[in-house]
C-alpha cells in the first residue's frame, strides 16, 4: 500500500504563555515547534502497514521553509521520503489548505492507495482539512480512525470513534482518506542520531504558488484575542491558615464538602 | 564501527559487578548475565537494562576494568536507536529535545526560581569573575527542589562570592539523558552549552547537582573549573568568609550520593560543612561514604518505573535512619531529595537537602 501521510509543524504551547502582539498577531517568536501530536500517530498507523503488508510511506507537509523538520522526524521514524509544499504565509483556513494540496496531488500525479491525516492539528484545531481533501479528490473518508483492522488491495477495514465509547467498524474502499486519531498506537522513538541520518534523506520541495497558492480562504482570522474577563472567581487572601478556613466554609455552603 | 567505552571482552565473568550492585540480587537485573549477553551478543530483555541506576559502584569495583556501567548506557543506546525505549524514557527524551529539560517545561521558565526569589540575580555575562551557577532541570522546575537554588544563591551572597546564572540559555546538563542511552541528544545539549561558555567568557561553573557536576567535568572536555556547590561552601566557611548565626540542635544522618561521593570523591565536604553548624549532631549510616547505598534515582530512573518486588533502597535509608533516632535526612542531590522523601514522608521522616539546613542558619 502506498500512504501519503501529512504531517504539519505547529508550535508546542503546553507550557507557554500565548503573547498576543499590539499588532492582534500572536507572537510565536520564543515557542518551540514540533511536529503535530496527531500526525505523529498517522505516520506511525501507515509505517505499520508498510512494514507489515509492504509498500511505501511519503510524508508531506504544507508550510514554510522551517517545516521541512517534520519531514525529517517523519523520515527518521521510517517514511521513504518527504515532500515540501512550501507556502511562506501561515494558512489557518483548512479550506485553503486541502485545496492546495489536492491541487499538489493531482499536478503532480502523486500516486497513492490512502492518504492520512492527523483527525486535527494542535493550533488550529479545526479538524476539517481531511474531510475537505477527501471531498475535493472525490474519495471515501473516515475520520477519527482510532483501529486499522485489515489491510488488503481493496481497502480497509477500520474503527472509529463514536460517542459514548462505542467504535464503529467500517470497511473503506482504496484509494480513500482516513484521519488517524491520537492512542491509535504508540508512536516510536526518534532519535537525534536517526533524525541525522534522516537530514541526509533529498526532501523534495515544489512552490505552493504553482499550485493555485491558497485559493481563496473562506476563513481568515482577524485577529488573535484573549477570552473576556468574566465575574465568578474569588480571590482568597491571608494567613494560610485563615485562607483555609474561608476555603472549607465556601466548600461547605456549596455542598462540595460536609 | 564506533569505539565503545566498555570493555566486555575483557571480563572474567568474577561476579563483582553483580555483588555491589544496589539492583542485583532484588530486581530482574543481574549485570553479570547482562555484559555476558552483550559480550556474546545475544538477545537482551528489553526492560532489564532500565534497572541500572548508574551508581558506577560495580564500573569500581571491576577488577578487569569492563566498565559494566558503560555496557549498560551502550545496551540502552542500542534500544534508543531501534524506537525500543519505555513510554515515560521516550517522554522525557522528546521533552529534552523540544525544551530542553526532561520535564517539558517551557525553556523561558528555567530561571523562574531566580524572579521569584527577593534577590537580583545576574546574568553571567554581567558578572566581573564569569562565575557560573549552574542551576540543573529538576531544580530550575519541580517545585520541591526550587527553594534549593534559591538557597545556595543566597549563601553566595552572604559570603560575598559572585555569581551569574544562563537563565533559559542554559541546557539540560545530559548527564541522564547520555545514561537514558541518547548520545546524539547528550551531543546536542555539550555543544549548545559549551556555546553559551564561551560565549560569556565563563570561568567556572558551579553545579548544584552532582549529577550536572559529574558531566560538566568528566564528559564535556572543558578548560574551566567545574565545582558542586558543598565544595565551594565548604572552601568559603574553611577561609572564614562564612558563619552561620544560628543554631541546628538537631541529629541528622547524611546520605553520600553516588554522583558526588562514590563517583567523584566528594565525601568530607558536605561532612565539613554540617560539622561547622552550631548544635548540629552528625551522623553516619552503616552503608557510607563510597559505600553508600544508591537511592535509585540516577541513570534515567527517575523517569522508569520497574518492577521491585522487594523494598527500596530509599525506604531501606529511611528506616535505618528512624531506627538510629535522626531527626533529619540530610543529602547533597536534588534526585536524592526526591527519592528519599517519598518514603520519608510516609514514615513521619524529615529530608532536607544540605542547603535548607545552611538556610535555617544563616
Amino acid at each position: 500500500m502506498h500512504i501519503l501521510v501529512f504531517t504539519k509543524r505547529v508550535p508546542a504551547t503546553q507550557e507557554e504563555e500565548l503573547r498576543i502582539q499590539g499588532d492582534g498577531k500572536l507572537d510565536l517568536s520564543r515557542l518551540p515547534f514540533k511536529m503535530n501530536d496527531y500526525d505523529n500517530y498517522a505516520v506511525e498507523a501507515a509505517l505499520r502497514i508498510v512494514e507489515k503488508s509492504g509498500g511505501s510511506v511519503t510524508a508531506i507537509t504544507l508550510g514554510d521553509k522551517e517545516s521541512d523538520e517534520v519531514l525529517g522526524r517523519a523520515i527518521a521514524m521510517g517514511a521513504n521520503d518527504g515532500l515540501l509544499l512550501e507556502q511562506p504565509e501561515v494558512l489557518h483556513d483548512p479550506y485553503a489548505r486541502a485545496f492546495l494540496i489536492s491541487s499538489f496531488i493531482k499536478k503532480e500525479n502523486i500516486a497513492f492507495d490512502a492518504v492520512f491525516t492527523g483527525v486535527q492539528s494542535e493550533d488550529d484545531q479545526f479538524g476539517a482539512v481531511g474531510g475537505i481533501l477527501a471531498a475535493l479528490l472525490n474519495l471515501p473518508y473516515s475520520s477519527m480512525v482510532i483501529g486499522i483492522d485489515e489491510v488488503d488491495e481493496a481497502g480497509a477495514v477500520v474503527r472509529r470513534e463514536l460517542e459514548g465509547g462505542i467504535h464503529e467498524r467500517i470497511r473503506v474502499k482504496a484509494p480513500c482518506v482516513l484521519s488517524i486519531q491520537s492512542g491509535i498506537n504508540e508512536p516510536r522513538y526518534v532519535s537525534i542520531m536517526g533524525i541525522r541520518k534522516a537530514s541526509s534523506v533529498e526532501r523534495k520541495v515544489f512552490k505552493a504558488d504553482s499550485y493555485g497558492g491558497g485559493g481563496s480562504p473562506l476563513i481568515r482570522v482577524v485577529r488573535w484575542v484573549y477570552p473576556p474577563k468574566q465575574g465568578g472567581a474569588t480571590m482568597l487572601r491571608g494567613e494560610l491558615e485563615s485562607v483555609c478556613k474561608d476555603l472549607l466554609g465556601i466548600l461547605k455552603e456549596k455542598g462540595v464538602w460536609q | 564501527m564506533s569505539v565503545e567505552a566498555s570493555k566486555v571482552l575483557s571480563c572474567i565473568q568474577c561476579g563483582e559487578c553483580t555483588g555491589i550492585c544496589p539492583e542485583s540480587g532484588r530486581t530482574p537485573f543481574n549485570v553479570r548475565r547482562l555484559i555476558r549477553k552483550k559480550l556474546l551478543h545475544f538477545s537482551v530483555e528489553d526492560g532489564l537494562p532500565w534497572y541500572c541506576t548508574s551508581c558506577g559502584a560495580c564500573t569500581i569495583k571491576c577488577p578487569r576494568r569492563v566498565k559494566p556501567s558503560e555496557a549498560i548506557i551502550e545496551l540502552r543506546s542500542a534500544f534508543v536507536e531501534d524506537g525500543r525505549v519505555p513510554a515515560t524514557v521516550q517522554k522525557a527524551l522528546e521533552n529534552t529535545m523540544m525544551q530542553r529539560n526532561p520535564w517539558g517545561r517551557s525553556r523561558s521558565k528555567r530561571a523562574a526560581w531566580a524572579e521569584k526569589s527577593d534577590m537580583q540575580i545576574p546574568h553571567v555575562a554581567e558578572t566581573k569573575e564569569k562565575r557560573l551557577l549552574f542551576s540543573c532541570c529538576i531544580l530550575a522546575y519541580d517545585p520541591r527542589c526550587m527553594v534549593i537554588p534559591v538557597n545556595v544563591a543566597r549563601i553566595f551572597r552572604k559570603a560575598g562570592l559572585e555569581f551569574g546564572i544562563l537563565g533559559g540559555e542554559e541546557a539540560c546538563c545530559g548527564n541522564e539523558i547520555r545514561r537514558m542511552g541518547e548520545t546524539g541528544l547528550f551531543e546536542d545539549l555539550v555543544e549548545e552549552n559549551k556555546t553559551g561558555f564561551d560565549e560569556y567568557g565563563v570561568r567556572e561553573i558551579i553545579t548544584l547537582s552532582p549529577h550536572c557536576m559529574n558531566t560538566l567535568k568528566k564528559e564535556y572536555d572543558l578548560n574551566v573549573k567545574v565545582r558542586h556547590y558543598t565544595e565551594v561552601v565548604a572552601e568559603l566557611i574553611g577561609e572564614g568568609r562564612l558563619t552561620f548565626g544560628g543554631s541546628y540542635e538537631k541529629k541528622v544522618i547524611y546520605h553520600d550520593p553516588c554522583f558526588l561521593g562514590r563517583q567523584n570523591g566528594i565525601l568530607d565536604e558536605p561532612r565539613s560543612i554540617l560539622h561547622a553548624v552550631q548544635g548540629l549532631q552528625l551522623m553516619e549510616f552503616r552503608q557510607s561514604r563510597k559505600d553508600s547505598l544508591c537511592c535509585e534515582g540516577g541513570g534515567g530512573r527517575m523517569f522508569v518505573e520497574v518492577e521491585c518486588t522487594t523494598q527500596r533502597n530509599s525506604e531501606t535509608r529511611v528506616i535505618e535512619a528512624s531506627e538510629r533516632q535522626a531527626d533529619v535526612i540530610a543529602t547533597a542531590c536534588p534526585f536524592c531529595v526526591m527519592t528519599l522523601e517519598d518514603p520519608a514522608t510516609d514514615k513521619g521522616q524529615v529530608v532536607r537537602e544540605v542547603s535548607e539546613i545552611l538556610a535555617e542558619v544563616l
